[in-house]
C-alpha cells in the first residue's frame, strides 16, 4: 500500500511552531505532513539522557501556561488540543545577582503583582508608587495586545485611543526609553530588567511592549515547566498530530520548496522524493528558506532578499548541563532561577556576547527546585546558559572546538561559584556542553540562533503582526516559530504555529471559492 | 490605582501615536533600503556539518593484519576532504549492504583526532565467533572498497570538568581501540590526562598494538603506562590472571582516579563486582557501551519462555507498511535488517535513541542496561528498537 503524495499542507520542521501548526491544521481536518530533519520532535524543545540523568536542553520556564483556573494563551492552546502534559510550577520569579563593584545586588523576586511590588519595596524602600505605575503600564500593554490579536488586524481606532493611550504612546520605543520617560529610579530598573536576557538584546533596544507582556504574564500566571522536560511537551504534540490523522516524517530534510508563478507547488526531500502541496508552513526561518530552499532560486522575491540583509539574526545559546552527585540541599542551591551578571548595563553585556573571550552573563537553573525528583536520589541537575551574538563563533576551527567548549564552561562555572559561594565542581557526575554549533546541528537554524530575529522596535511583534499578510511573499508559504511574527520564545512560537495553521485553512477555503 | 496613568515619550504624546501608526511604513522602508545581495551561509552551520556530518563516504586505503583474527582498516574520504574531527574514545557506525539488506555496526576509532586532520580514520575489527558483521567485513573488505561511515558518536571520552586527571583504563579484546586513540591523543598533546591501562588478553599473542603502545609510552613522558594482564599464560613482565580490585588498586596510586572500562560483557560483569569493593563514586566510573546483546536469554529478567519463538511484526513507515516474521531471539532492529527494511541505528545498545520508534501494539522485552529512553517516551510507548525484543505479535511505526 502506498499512500498518495499530495497534502493540503506540509509543515517544515517539528520545532515548537511546526508541531503546533501541524496539530492545529490536522485537528481542523487538513491532510498534513510534518517533515523533520532530526529523529525527534521539538527542535530545541527536547531532552537528552546521560547516565542517570535526563536533561532539559532549552527551556527555563514558560510564562503563558497558567494554573488550571487561570490559563494563559499557551495553556488554553494545549487544553484545546487535548494534550496530556504534567506541568510543574516554578516557585519564585528569579534570584538576581549583580557582582560588579558598586553595583552589587542579591535579590530574590517572587511571582504575583502584589508580592513582587511588596518585595521591591523591601529591597528599595519608597519604590512602591513607581513599581505600581510600571505594572499598570505593563497591564495596559498586555490588554492592548490581547485586543489587537482578537481584532485580527482590524482594531477599532477610537477604542484603542480611548482605552490604551499609554500603550499607543510607548509601543514603538525601547524598554530604556520608556523607563526613562517614567523616571524610574536606577535601583528599581535594575531589578525589573533582570529578564532582559530572555529576549536576547539589550534594554536600550528591546521593544517595550514585548518586554512588558512577557513580564506581566510571568507576574500574573507564574511560570511552568513540563515534568519530563520539554520532550514531554513535544512528544505530547507529536501524539496529537498522529491522533488527528497527521503524518510525520523524521530523519528527512526538505531540500527545496518548489515554486511556480509565485506559488508553492511542493517540496523535494533529501531522499529525492517530490511531494506535492499548495501550502507550506515553515518552522525553518526565512533566512534558511529564502537563502537556500526556494526552487528556482530566481523566484525569491526582492523584498525577501532585502529582508535577509535588513533583519538581524538573534543570538545563539551556550549551555552547560550538569548532573551532580549531591543534593541541592547539600550544595546549598536554594533557588530555581539565577540571573548572574557583573553589571546591569545590558548594552555592555550585549557587547560581550559578540566575542567568545569571556561570556559575562548567565542564567542558571537548578531543576530540582521545581521538580524535586527530576534526578535520582542524592543528586540534582543544573544548567547554565549564556548567549553569543553575531559572528562570535565563526572562527572556531573544528580541531579547537572541544577545548573551547571546556574553557568557556569552566569560566562560567567558576563565575557562578564565585558569585554564590556554592561549590559544584567536585560533584559533576555528568556534563554536556551545547554551543551555537550544537544548536545549528540539531535544528539547522541559521548561525545556531535560538531566538529568531532581534526585536528592535522596528522589527518587533507589532510591526511583524501588522505585516503578517504582506509578509506572505510566495503564495502558500507561511512561517511559524521563533523567527515568525510573534517573535521569540516557546509561547510565541506556539501561537505563531496556531495562527499560521488557521490562516492556511482560510487560504485553502478562499482558494476553493475562487477556484 | 487611582491616578490615571499618563506616559508619553516625546514631549507631545501625539507624536508617539503617529509613530505607532507608521510602524508598517517604517519596517517596510528599512527593509526596502537594504541590498539584495545573497546571504552567505554562516560558518557556524558549516562547522556544524563538518563536526556532525550525516554520513561520510570513505574508501579503504590499507588493510593491516594485526593477528590472524584481527585486521585494521585505514579509511580516507573518497572526495579527498577531511573526515570529521572527534574526541578520542568516540565511535563511528559502519554500514554494510548485503543484497537488499543493510546492517550497521559501531566501531571505536583507533586513530587519533589528529589523524583525522591528516585525512585518516582507522578502525580495528576482531572476528568474534557470533559477530556476523565483523566476520563479513574481515572476509570481504579489501583495499579500494567504499564504506559508509557515520559521524563520530558516543560519550566515552575524557572530560576535564568531570573526570580525574588520573584515568585507569580497563579493557579486554578489541575494547583496546578507544584507549589506543586516547593514548595517541595524549602523546600528541591533544588530551591532557594520565592514562594507566590495564589491558587483559588470554595470551601474549592476542595482545594488539604492543609496539604502538611502547612507542606512545616513551613519547608521552610518563603520562601513559600500559599493564598487560594475561589470563592463560604466566610470563615475566606481565600480570597474570584477571583484572581484580587488587590489581586496579596496585596501579591506581593517585586519588581520586577515574576508571574507564571497555570490553566484552563478561569482562564488564567481572570488573564491576571487583570495583564495588573499592567504593569508587559513580562519577569516577565510566563504561563504553556493549553494542548488541548477543544472547538475549543471558540477560537478567528476560522471560525465557519467549525464546526461540516467531512473532508477526507489522511495520509502518512513510508511504506504506509491511508484515514480517520476527525471531524473538533477535532485536526488532535485527529482524528489520534481515528482512531488508530500512531502519535507523547508531549505537545498537539502546542508548543514543536514534532508532526511537513508536510501539503501536504488542509487548517487548527491553534490555534493562540498554534502556536509554526519555521519561516521556516510556510513558507514550516509544521504544529503542535496537534494545527491544518481541515477546508477542507487534505493530511498530518507524520514524521515516
Amino acid at each position: 500500500m502506498v499512500k498518495s503524495h499530495f497534502y493540503d499542507a506540509i509543515i517544515i520542521g517539528a520545532g515548537n511552531g511546526g508541531l503546533v501548526a501541524a496539530a492545529v491544521a490536522a485537528k481542523q481536518g487538513l491532510k498534513v505532513l510534518l517533515i523533520e530533519q532530526h529523529n525527534l520532535p521539538g527542535g530545541f524543545a527536547s531532552s537528552f539522557v546521560r547516565g542517570r540523568f535526563e536533561f532539559e536542553p532549552a527551556l527555563h520556564e514558560l510564562c503563558d501556561i497558567g494554573p488550571a483556573d487561570n490559563l494563559g494563551n499557551s495553556g488554553k492552546l494545549f487544553k484545546d488540543l487535548g494534550t496530556e502534559i504534567e506541568w510543574c510550577s516554578v516557585p519564585d520569579a528569579y534570584r538576581l545577582i549583580v557582582t560588579g563593584k558598586g553595583e552589587e545586588i542579591d535579590v530574590t523576586m517572587p511571582f504575583g503583582e502584589k508580592e513582587f511590588i511588596d518585595k521591591m519595596e523591601e529591597y528599595v524602600p519608597g519604590s512602591r508608587a513607581k513599581t505600581e505605575e510600571f505594572f499598570a503600564l505593563c497591564n495596559e500593554v498586555n490588554s492592548a495586545l490581547t485586543y489587537l490579536a482578537e481584532s485580527k488586524g482590524n482594531p477599532n481606532k477610537k477604542k484603542l485611543i480611548k482605552e490604551f493611550p499609554n500603550f499607543l504612546r510607548t509601543a514603538t520605543y525601547s524598554l530604556d526609553r520608556v523607563e526613562k520617560a517614567m523616571k524610574l529610579p536606577e535601583d528599581i530598573k535594575r531589578i525589573l530588567n533582570a529578564y532582559w536576557c530572555y529576549l536576547g538584546i539589550s534594554t536600550d533596544r528591546i521593544n517595550f511592549p514585548l518586554f512588558a507582556t512577557m513580564f506581566i504574564k510571568y507576574m500574573q500566571r507564574g511560570a511552568y515547566v513540563a515534568k519530563n522536560r520539554s520532550h514531554e511537551i513535544s512528544s505530547a504534540l507529536e501524539e496529537r498530530i498522529r491522533h488527528f490523522g497527521g503524518e510525520i516524517l523524521y530523519n528527512t530534510k526538505v531540500e527545496k520548496i518548489l515554486v511556480k508563478d509565485g506559488e508553492v507547488q511542493g517540496v523535494i526531500t533529501d531522499s529525492g522524493i517530490e511531494i506535492a502541496c499548495k501550502h507550506i508552513i515553515s518552522n525553518a526561518s526565512p533566512h534558511v528558506v529564502y537563502s537556500s530552499m526556494i526552487h528556482p532560486a530566481d523566484d525569491v522575491p526582492e523584498f525577501a532578499k532585502k529582508s535577509l540583509n535588513a533583519r538581524r539574526v538573534a543570538p545563539s545559546g551556550f549551555c552547560i548541563y550538569l548532573g551532580l552527585n549531591k543534593t541541592k540541599e547539600e550544595l546549598g542551591l536554594k533557588d530555581y532561577s539565577y540571573f548572574v551578571y557583573p553589571t546591569m548595563d545590558t548594552s555592555k553585556l550585549y557587547e560581550s556576547m559578540k566575542s567568545r573571550v569571556n561570556p559575562l552573563l548567565q542564567a542558571t537553573v537548578c531543576l530540582n527546585n521545581v521538580i524535586p525528583d527530576c534526578s535520582p536520589k542524592g543528586t540534582c541537575i543544573m544548567s547554565f546558559t549564556t548567549l553569543f551574538a553575531e559572528n562570535s563563533w565563526d572562527d572556531v576551527k573544528p580541531e579547537d572546538y572541544f577545548r573551547e567548549k571546556t574553557r568557556i564552561a569552566q569560566n562560567m562555572i567558576d563565575y557562578f561559584e564565585k558569585s554564590t559561594g556554592i561549590k559544584i565542581k567536585d560533584s559533576i557526575e555528568e556534563i554536556e556542553i551545547a554551543t551555537p554549533i550544537t544548536f545549528a546541528h540539531y535544528t539547522g537554524s541559521f548561525r545556531g540562533s535560538i531566538y529568531g530575529y532581534e526585536t528592535d522596535s522596528w522589527d518587533s511583534v507589532l510591526p511583524r503582526m501588522m505585516m503578517m499578510e504582506s509578509d506572505v511573499l510566495i503564495k502558500g508559504l507561511r512561517f511559524a516559530g521563533g523567527a515568525a511574527f510573534r517573535t521569540l520564545g516557546y509561547g510565541s512560537a506556539y501561537l505563531s504555529g496556531e495562527t499560521s495553521a488557521l490562516l492556511t485553512i482560510k487560504d485553502i477555503k478562499e482558494g476553493k471559492q475562487n477556484g | 490605582m487611582d491616578k490615571k496613568l499618563n506616559i508619553k515619550i516625546k514631549p507631545i504624546g501625539l507624536l508617539d501615536i503617529i509613530a505607532f501608526t507608521k510602524m508598517v511604513k517604517k519596517r517596510t522602508s528599512i527593509i526596502n533600503a537594504a541590498n539584495t545581495k545573497p546571504i552567505s551561509p554562516s560558518n557556524v552551520n558549516i562547522n556544524a556539518l563538518l563536526l556532525h556530518p550525516k554520513k561520510q563516504i570513505m574508501k579503504i586505503v590499507e588493510v593491516i593484519a594485526e593477528t590472524p583474527k584481527v585486521k585494521t582498516f585505514v579509511l580516507k574520504m573518497v572526495n579527498d576532504t577531511l573526515p570529521a574531527f572527534f574526541r578520542a574514545g568516540q565511535y563511528v557506525s559502519l554500514k554494510l549492504k548485503i543484497g537488499d539488506s543493510i546492517f550497521t555496526r559501531p566501531y571505536s576509532l583507533s586513530s587519533s583526532p589528529n589523524d583525522s586532520k591528516r585525512g585518516v580514520y582507522t578502525i580495528t575489527i576482531k572476528g568474534a565467533d557470533d559477530g556476523f558483521f565483523s566476520k563479513w567485513a574481515l572476509d570481504n573488505w579489501k583495499e579500494g572498497d567504499i564504506v559508509e561511515v557515520s559521524s563520530p558518536e558516543g560519550n566515552f571520552y575524557y572530560e576535564p570538568l568531570r573526570d580525574s586527571k588520573f584515568v585507569t583504563g580497563i579493557c579486554g579484546g578489541s575494547g583496546v581501540t578507544p584507549f589506543l586513540s586516547m593514548a595517541k591523543a595524549i602523546a600528541e598533546g591533544n588530551e591532557d590526562f594520565n592514562l594507566t591501562l590495564l589491558y587483559g588478553s588470554c595470551k601474549e599473542c592476542d595482545i594488539l598494538f604492543k609496539n604502538e603502545f611502547d612507542r606512545l609510552e616513551k613519547a608521552a613522558n610518563g603520562k601513559i603506562k600500559v599493564v598487560y594482564v594475561l589470563s592463560d599464560e604466566k610470563l615475566a613482565n606481565y600480570e597474570n590472571g584477571f583484572i581484580t580490585a587488587d590489581l586496579i588498586k596496585k596501579y591506581s596510586k593517585n586519588s581520586p582516579y577515574s576508571v574507564f572500562i571497555c570490553g566484552p560483557q563478561v569482562m564488564y560483569n567481572f570488573v564491576s563486582k571487583e570495583l564495588s569493593t573499592l567504593n569508587i563514586p559513580h562519577k569516577y566510573i565510566r563504561r563504553e557501551l556493549f553494542g548488541e546483546v548477543k544472547r538475549i536469554e543471558m540477560v537478567n529478567g528476560y522471560p525465557v519462555e519467549h525464546l526461540n519463538k516467531f512473532y508477526q511484526l507489522k511495520v509502518n513507515y512513510f508511504g506504506g507498511n509491511t508484515q514480517i516474521i520476527a525471531n524473538s531471539n533477535d532485536s526488532i532492529l535485527v529482524s528489520l535488517e534481515k528482512s531488508g527494511i530500512k531502519a535507523p541505528s547508531k549505537c545498537r545498545s539502546g542508548e543514543c535513541g536514534f532508532c526511537r520508534s513508536k510501539l503501536v501494539s504488542g509487548n517487548v522485552f527491553i534490555v534493562p542496561d540498554g534502556d536509554g529512553r526519555r521519561a516521556a517516551d516510556k510513558k507514550l510507548g516509544f521504544i529503542h528498537i535496537c534494545s527491544s525484543y518481541p515477546i508477542s505479535d507487534l505493530e511498530i511505526e518507524l520514524p521515516k
